[in-house]
């Protein structure tokens, strides 16, 4: 199977109903995406594939051969958050950080969409999301503040280490950051 | 105090919305093999065989244990503070819940683990479960704990008890005696990162444990209680919890993984399912709950006799604790001059209850406010001025006999009216919590609070 994940393509060897969960997590070494139940329920393993949230849990690497495949470790980094991983982290849409990555991704697909929806769109687009630490209140401010571009500066900089870079640099190729 | 009251960045925000925290499910150590456990299938049985050889032969199987293989198998959760241990880590001779495990593979691969569990020959003897706790104390109940139905080890006592004032006093003054059940259920603590360990052996002898758990230190000591090994020779990495709420403060993967990285000489790995999380782990106990005041018609709770049953499942681990906080706690809010309590951890066939978001405290909260509200309802008095009636003030002393130095009843209840917009009467409006004089300190009150008695010294009058 031949894969492009988060720009670069890949090469799988597992066998074709391997879940997509662990040929990222054990094959490349990417854990973003977690194993919070397995069983399509929480949302924590959340991917894009090309572009629309899936559950990587539930989904045969067979079925996604020649797609592309889109995790959060893709989407910003230290020091060059996407506007809705700064959105997350500026509004405390977080606290253990499990459920974060899913929650990330699922708002980046859904303003992809809709880049105004209401709030009813919001708790529909994230209702497949489980996270026991927040209350949801604050996720859902978080997608908010996203949609209307009130992200800070400080925010979308937030992590960065080392002399700060004028231009920022793509390093994943294809990366929307 | 600069953070107080600021809006500060998370310490661990970049990391956790850029992919970056490393959780323990995420460190990757070559090598590492995977654990599995054979889990009882009843809630009460004798185990009357058990043989691991087809497992351990089983290719790709690199270590089995049982019990046999724990230097120190029975260890309790609150031996430090001088509770008797009653909890093996593998059962022995009998499983008492459902979950409870007997055996645990390392091998590869997940799918090679499971195949050994599969190979592993068992039998059982099964017995009847008790599973109500108000059938423990039956005449016919026979019970299955070695110490009987309920924890016999608060001092000379069965029960957590609470002695004070003249309780039968109290009840024969009273205009009204009310009464109440109350029974909330278990809880899944339910964090999203399920129990999940992993332990590597080094080169120098020593063991790194990765460990989702709550209480790093605590659950050391609980490791090396297990393996009688001195605590410099563990190393715990620690600190990033994919979510606890309490579930993760019983030690629960690490000391397995630890005895099978032993055997094998290789990191194992050790991650629950979501069903393992659901029927095995611990849970927030079930309790039952019974009250009853003594009121007089104006709305003064004269005396309070309370039974509690605090559901163990089959072992104690932090129940008696929980009780005893419990306890503290049975008037509520409020100022009861005459108690009588009796608080019993009752062992039965469920996974052990334990830790969860001030547990003992919030369902004892969850009763006595619920049993003002009906006391309030039966006397026909308002139910917040009932409160603010009954509410603790500076210089009264709890159901332990703490002396009160700035309890926050009436300052609570009189925002929370407000908030709802309530229409109190001004009598209640002006309401403080200084101590009491006058119309607040009536006769039945003079024994129960210090006013000349020494000032807070933070050990109670």
């Amino acid at each position: 199977m031949r894969l492009t994940v988060n720009g670069l393509e890949r090469e799988l060897s597992a066998p074709p109903l391997e879940t997509l969960l662990n040929a990222l997590r054990d094959e490349l070494g990417i854990t973003s995406p977690k194993a919070g139940c397995q069983q399509g329920g929480c949302g924590a393993c959340t991917v894009l594939v090309d572009g629309e949230p899936r559950r990587s849990c539930l989904t045969p690497v067979v079925a996604v051969d020649g797609a592309a495949v889109t995790t959060v470790e893709a989407l910003g980094e230290p020091g060059k958050l996407s506007p809705v991983q700064a959105a997350f982290y500026e509004q405390y849409g977080l606290q253990c950080g499990y459920c974060t990555p899913g929650f990330v991704l699922a708002t980046t697909a859904l303003l992809e969409r809709n880049p105004s929806p209401s709030r009813d769109e919001i708790l529909q687009e994230l209702r497949g999301h489980m996270c026991r630490c927040t209350g949801y209140v604050k996720i859902v401010a978080a997608v908010e503040a996203a949609a209307r571009g009130e992200v800070s500066d400080a925010a979308r900089h937030a992590g960065a280490t080392g002399p700060s870079r004028e231009e920022p640099e793509v390093l994943v190729p294809g990366s929307p950051a | 105090m600069k953070a107080v009251g600021a809006r500060l960045p998370r310490y661990d925000g970049v990391g956790h919305v850029t992919g970056r925290t490393r959780f323990v499910d995420d460190v990757r150590i070559p090598g590492t093999l995977w654990a599995k456990a054979l889990r009882s299938p009843h809630p009460h049985a004798g185990i009357t065989h058990l043989d691991t050889s087809k497992a351990e032969q089983h290719p790709g199987v690199h270590a089995v244990i049982t019990h046999e293989d724990v230097p120190r198998n029975v260890y309790g959760h609150l031996e430090g503070l001088g509770v008797p241990a009653d909890e093996p880590l593998l059962a022995e001779d009998d499983v008492r819940y459902k979950g409870q495990p007997i055996a645990v593979v390392a091998a590869e691969d997940e799918a090679t683990a499971l195949e050994a569990v599969d190979l592993i020959e068992i039998e059982f003897e099964e017995r009847e479960p008790l599973l109500d706790i108000r059938k423990a104390f039956d005449p016919d109940s026979r019970p299955f704990h070695q110490w009987g139905a309920a924890f016999p080890h608060f001092g000379p006592y069965t029960s957590r008890r609470i002695r004070k004032g003249d309780v039968e006093g109290a009840f024969e003054r009273a205009d009204t005696i009310v009464q109440g059940v109350y029974r909330p259920q278990a809880i899944e603590q339910l964090p999203i990162e399920p129990q999940v360990g992993l332990s590597v052996p080094e080169p120098d002898g020593r063991l790194t444990i990765y460990s989702c758990t709550q209480a790093m230190y605590f659950s050391m000591g609980v490791v090396a209680a297990h393996l009688e090994w001195p605590l410099n020779k563990l190393k715990f990495v620690g600190g990033t919890v994919g979510g606890g709420f309490g579930g993760k403060v019983d030690t629960a993967t690490e000391t397995i993984t630890a005895l099978l990285a032993l055997k094998s000489n290789r990191p194992v790995k050790w991650r629950w399912t979501r069903e393992e999380e659901f029927l095995c782990s611990s849970t927030r106990a079930p309790w039952h709950m019974e009250i009853a005041d003594a009121v007089t018609a104006d709305g003064w709770l004269l005396g309070r006799k309370m039974i509690t049953l605090h559901d163990a499942g089959a072992y104690t681990r932090f129940s008696s604790y929980g009780v005893t906080k419990h306890s503290f706690h049975h008037t509520g809010a409020y100022t009861i001059p005459n108690l009588r309590f009796d608080g019993y951890v009752v062992y039965t066939n469920r996974s052990p209850t334990s830790a969860m978001r001030g547990f003992g405290v919030t369902s004892v909260s969850y009763a006595a406010e619920i049993q003002m509200n009906r006391i309030a309802e039966v006397l026909g008095l308002d139910p917040l001025e009932l409160r603010l009636k009954n509410a603790n003030r500076i210089g009264d002393l709890t159901a332990n006999r703490v002396r009160l130095s700035d309890p926050s009843t009436v300052p609570v209840v009189l925002a929370a009216a407000d908030r709802i917009g309530y229409d109190l009467s001004p009598e209640y409006r002006q309401m403080t919590n200084e101590p009491r004089s006058g119309e607040l300190l009536p006769e039945h009150l003079l024994a129960s609070v210090a006013l000349d008695g020494p000032k807070s010294d933070g050990k109670g009058a």
